[in-house]
C-alpha cells in the first residue's frame, strides 16, 4: 500500500509491521480469548495510521461499535471514528446485497428472492448463508471510491471462534467442491483466491496463557494453514501475566501471603509456557498483558493497540 | 440445603450443559458425569466439541465415534475409586449422520444419498446440523445405554439454542409444503431426474440458475426426493427429542464465565430455556475469582516495606478481578431469579485432569462453596 505510507503522518504509527500492507485481517481464536478486543484495537490503530478501515463483525451480538464508545451500527457499513468504519454483517441483508450486486435490478431480486419458494431452496443450500456473509465482506475489498482508490484500504474480520471459523473460512473452496462450473463458482473461486493469497491476507491467532486456549491455537493453526490454506502471521497472546515475587521471599512472609506469592507466580509461569509453545509457530508472539481497568471501553481498546505495536505501556 | 446440582444428578436421566464457548462447558459435563460414577451411578458423557478438549479433560487420546469406558488405571493415577463406571464419547458429526441415513433410508436410496454432494453437505456444513445429530445421539443413547445418568455436552454453538430447533429445522427441511408441491408430480411418476422448475415458467428458474447454476438446483432436487421417503423417520424422532428434552427426568444446566460479555450471553440462554419451558437445574458460573480476605491487608501492613508494594499490587489485582466477577454475579443472579447460580473458583492451573475434574465437583455438589465478592450496585 504504497499510497497509505505516503498519506501517514503520524510520528509513531500503531501498526503491527506483519499486518501492514494486507488488505485483508482475519481475528480469530477460542471463544473468550479476546478476538473482538484485538480487532478493534488493530482497527483503531489501522484508522489512525491514516488508513481507511473497515472493521467487520460478523452475524454476532455487535460489540466493537460499544467498545469504541458508540451507537450499535447494525448491518449497514457505518462511518464511527476518522478513517474508521464499522459494519455487523448478517445474513438477510448480505443475501440482498449479493444477489443485487449480481441480479443489478432491485425489481428482479423482489420477483425472485421474495418468492416463498425460491426463499426456502436458498435456505438449505449448504453454507450459501456463510457465503453472502464472507461474500459481502470480501466484495468491500474490491469497491472503489470516485478516484478509482480502494473504499477501503485494510478490512479486519473478527472471525467466528476456532470450530465456527474453520468452517466459515472453508466455505468457498466447500462450495467449489459442490457446484458444478457457473456464475456463482468463478465469484467463489475469486474469494477463496483472495482468502488464500499471502500478499492479500494475513490471519491473526489470539490465545490465552492457559494450556487449553493454546493447544487450541496450536491445532487452528495446522487447519487453518494446512487444510484452509490461508496464513496466519501473527499469534497474540492476551492476558500475560509477569513474574513478580521470582526472587523467593523471605522468612518473616506469613503462609497466607505465601500463597497470595505464589497463586501469582502459577499464573506467570503459565504465561511464560503459554509463551514458549506459541513460538513453536515460527510466527512474533505479540503480548498483551492482563489489564485491571475499572471500564473497558475506548480507553482500554487503545491501550491495547499500543501494546500490539509494542509500545511501552 | 442440598445443592442443585446433587439435586439435579439425584432426579434426573439426562443432564444437558448449554452454553458459549469457552466457558468451560465440557469440563464441567465431564465433572458431572465423574461424580456421577464417584456417587455409584454409571454414567455417561457424550460431547461434540471439535477441538477434542473432553478428550484433553479426560487424558485419553481420541474417543471416536463409539462409547468407550474409562479404565481403572486412570482413575487410579488421579487417585479415584469410582464406585460405577463412567463411559465417554466423542461424537463424529458425518459418522451419525451416515448411521441415520443406513437406518432410515430405504435400501435402494442409501448409496444415492450417500454419494450425492449435498448429502455430503448437509452431514458436514449445514447450520444446525450439528445440533441436529447430537440429539439423534442423545436419543439413540437413552434408548440403548445401561448408564443411569447421561450428560450431553452441546456444541460450543454461536447462535444460542439451536439444537432445540435443530429436529424441526431438518423437518422442514424434508416435508416443506413448497417442496412438496414441486415433488409430487415427480414423485408421483416415479422418476429422479425432476425437472424443476419446469414446473412454474421458467424465469424464476433462469434468474436463480444466475445465482447458484442449474445444475446447483437439478442435484438439490435429486437428493431431497432420494431424503423423501424419510419424513416419517425423522418426524418420528423429532418428536421423540422434543419429548426428552422436556421429560421429567431431563434438565439443562447453563454454564458461564464471569466475565461481561459472558454473561450477556448466559441470560439470553437462559430466557430462550424458559421460553421453551425446559427445566434449568442450575446457572454454573465458572473460573470465578474469590474476594479478598480482610486479613491479607493486614499482614501485608505488616512486612518490611520493601516487600508491601508487591503485594499490595497482587492484592489490589485479585480484588480488582473479584468485585468485577462480583457485580456480573449479582447482575446474573437478578436475571436468571429463581434458578440458583452454583459458582466454581478459578482454579490455579487449567482443570484438564481427573483429579481437578473432581476438585471442580465438590463445588458443584455442594461440599465447598465460593461466595462472590460483595459489592454494592
Amino acid at each position: 500500500m504504497l499510497r497509505s505510507r505516503a498519506r501517514r503522518v503520524n510520528v509513531q504509527p500503531l501498526v503491527v509491521a506483519e499486518l501492514d500492507d494486507k488488505r485483508l485481517i482475519v481475528v480469530t481464536g477460542k471463544g473468550g480469548v479476546g478476538k473482538t478486543t484485538v480487532s478493534a484495537a488493530l482497527g483503531l490503530s489501522s484508522a489512525r495510521a491514516g488508513r481507511r478501515t473497515l472493521i467487520c463483525e460478523v452475524n454476532t451480538q455487535e460489540r466493537i461499535s460499544a467498545l469504541l464508545g458508540k451507537a450499535p451500527v447494525g448491518p449497514e457499513v457505518t462511518a464511527i471514528d476518522e478513517n474508521l468504519w464499522c459494519v455487523n454483517a448478517r445474513p438477510q441483508e448480505a443475501m440482498r446485497e449479493y444477489a443485487l450486486m449480481i441480479l443489478k435490478f432491485e425489481s428482479i431480486y423482489n420477483a425472485v428472492f421474495e418468492n416463498r419458494l425460491v426463499r426456502y431452496f436458498l435456505r438449505f443450500i449448504p453454507s450459501l448463508q456463510e457465503l453472502v456473509l464472507l461474500g459481502k465482506i470480501l466484495f468491500h475489498l474490491k469497491e472503489k471510491r470516485p478516484d478509482g482508490s480502494p473504499r477501503f484500504d485494510q478490512i479486519i474480520v473478527d472471525a467466528p471462534a476456532t470450530g465456527h471459523a474453520i468452517t466459515f473460512l472453508s466455505v468457498p473452496q466447500v462450495i467449489l467442491d459442490t457446484i458444478p462450473p457457473g456464475a456463482m463458482a468463478s465469484e467463489v473461486s475469486w474469494m477463496r483466491d483472495s482468502l488464500v493469497d499471502r500478499a492479500t491476507t494475513a490471519v491473526v491467532l489470539v490465545s490465552l496463557p492457559e494450556e487449553l486456549p493454546v493447544n487450541e491455537t496450536l491445532e487452528l493453526h495446522e487447519a487453518l494453514s494446512k487444510r484452509v490454506k490461508m496464513h496466519p502471521r501473527v499469534v497474540v497472546l492476551n492476558g500475560f501475566i509477569e513474574h513478580r515475587f521470582s526472587d523467593g521471599l523471605p522468612d518473616g512472609v506469613p503462609p497466607s501471603l505465601k500463597d497470595v506469592a505464589r497463586a501469582h507466580e502459577v499464573r506467570a509461569a503459565l504465561s511464560g509456557a503459554a509463551k514458549e509453545r506459541l513460538a513453536s509457530l515460527q510466527l512474533p508472539v505479540l503480548i498483551v498483558p492482563r489489564l485491571y481497568l475499572p471500564e473497558f471501553g475506548k480507553a482500554a481498546i487503545e491501550d491495547v493497540a499500543r501494546r500490539l505495536a509494542g509500545a511501552p505501556s | 440445603m442440598t445443592s442443585p446440582l446433587r439435586r439435579a444428578y439425584e432426579e434426573n436421566s439426562v443432564l444437558i450443559t448449554v452454553g458459549s464457548g469457552g466457558v468451560g462447558k465440557t469440563t464441567v459435563a465431564a465433572t458431572l458425569a465423574l461424580r456421577a460414577a464417584m456417587e455409584g451411578t454409571a454414567s455417561l458423557v457424550c460431547t461434540i466439541d471439535p477441538a477434542k478438549r473432553l478428550a484433553n479433560a479426560l487424558g485419553l487420546e481420541a474417543l471416536g465415534n463409539q462409547v468407550t469406558r474409562i479404565g481403572d488405571p486412570v482413575f487410579a493415577r488421579a487417585g479415584l475409586a469410582p464406585r460405577a463406571p463412567m463411559d465417554a464419547m466423542m461424537l463424529d458429526m458425518k459418522r451419525t449422520w451416515d448411521e441415520v441415513i443406513e437406518r432410515r433410508a430405504p435400501p435402494d436410496k442409501r448409496e444415492k444419498i450417500l454419494n450425492n454432494r449435498f448429502y455430503q453437505s448437509l452431514s458436514t456444513a449445514l447450520a444446525g446440523s450439528q445440533e441436529y445429530v447430537a440429539m439423534e445421539k442423545l436419543c439413540e443413547l437413552r434408548a440403548t445405554s445401561s448408564a443411569g445418568l447421561i450428560v450431553l455436552d452441546t456444541p460450543p454453538t454461536a447462535h444460542a439454542l439451536d439444537f432445540l430447533d435443530a429436529p424441526n429445522r431438518i423437518l422442514d427441511f424434508l416435508d416443506n409444503e413448497s417442496a412438496k408441491w414441486l415433488l409430487t408430480p415427480a414423485l408421483a411418476a416415479g422418476k429422479f431426474g425432476l425437472k424443476l422448475f419446469n414446473l412454474g415458467g421458467s424465469y424464476v428458474a433462469k434468474t436463480i440458475a444466475r445465482f447458484t447454476g442449474t445444475e446447483t438446483l437439478q442435484a438439490l432436487a435429486d437428493f431431497m426426493l432420494h431424503m423423501s421417503g424419510m419424513n416419517e423417520g425423522f418426524r418420528e424422532r423429532a418428536h421423540q427429542t422434543r419429548a426428552l428434552l422436556e421429560a421429567q427426568s431431563t434438565s439443562f444446566v447453563l454454564v458461564t464465565g464471569p466475565m461481561p460479555d459472558r454473561l450477556d450471553e448466559a441470560v439470553y440462554f437462559h430466557t430462550l430455556l424458559q421460553q421453551n419451558k425446559l427445566r434449568v437445574a442450575a446457572v454454573v458460573v465458572n473460573r470465578v475469582h474469590a474476594p479478598v480476605a480482610d486479613s491479607l491487608w493486614a499482614e501485608v501492613a505488616r512486612l518490611p516495606p520493601s516487600l508491601q508494594p508487591a503485594f499490595e499490587k497482587t492484592l489490589k489485582e485479585n480484588e480488582h478481578l473479584a468485585r468485577q466477577d462480583g457485580r456480573g454475579i449479582a447482575r446474573l443472579a437478578e436475571a436468571c431469579a429463581p434458578t440458583p447460580l452454583v459458582l466454581v473458583p478459578r482454579f490455579e492451573a487449567d482443570v484438564h485432569d481427573l483429579a481437578s475434574l473432581f476438585e471442580t465437583s465438590r463445588y458443584l455438589w455442594g461440599d465447598a462453596r465460593l461466595e462472590a465478592a460483595v459489592v454494592a450496585r
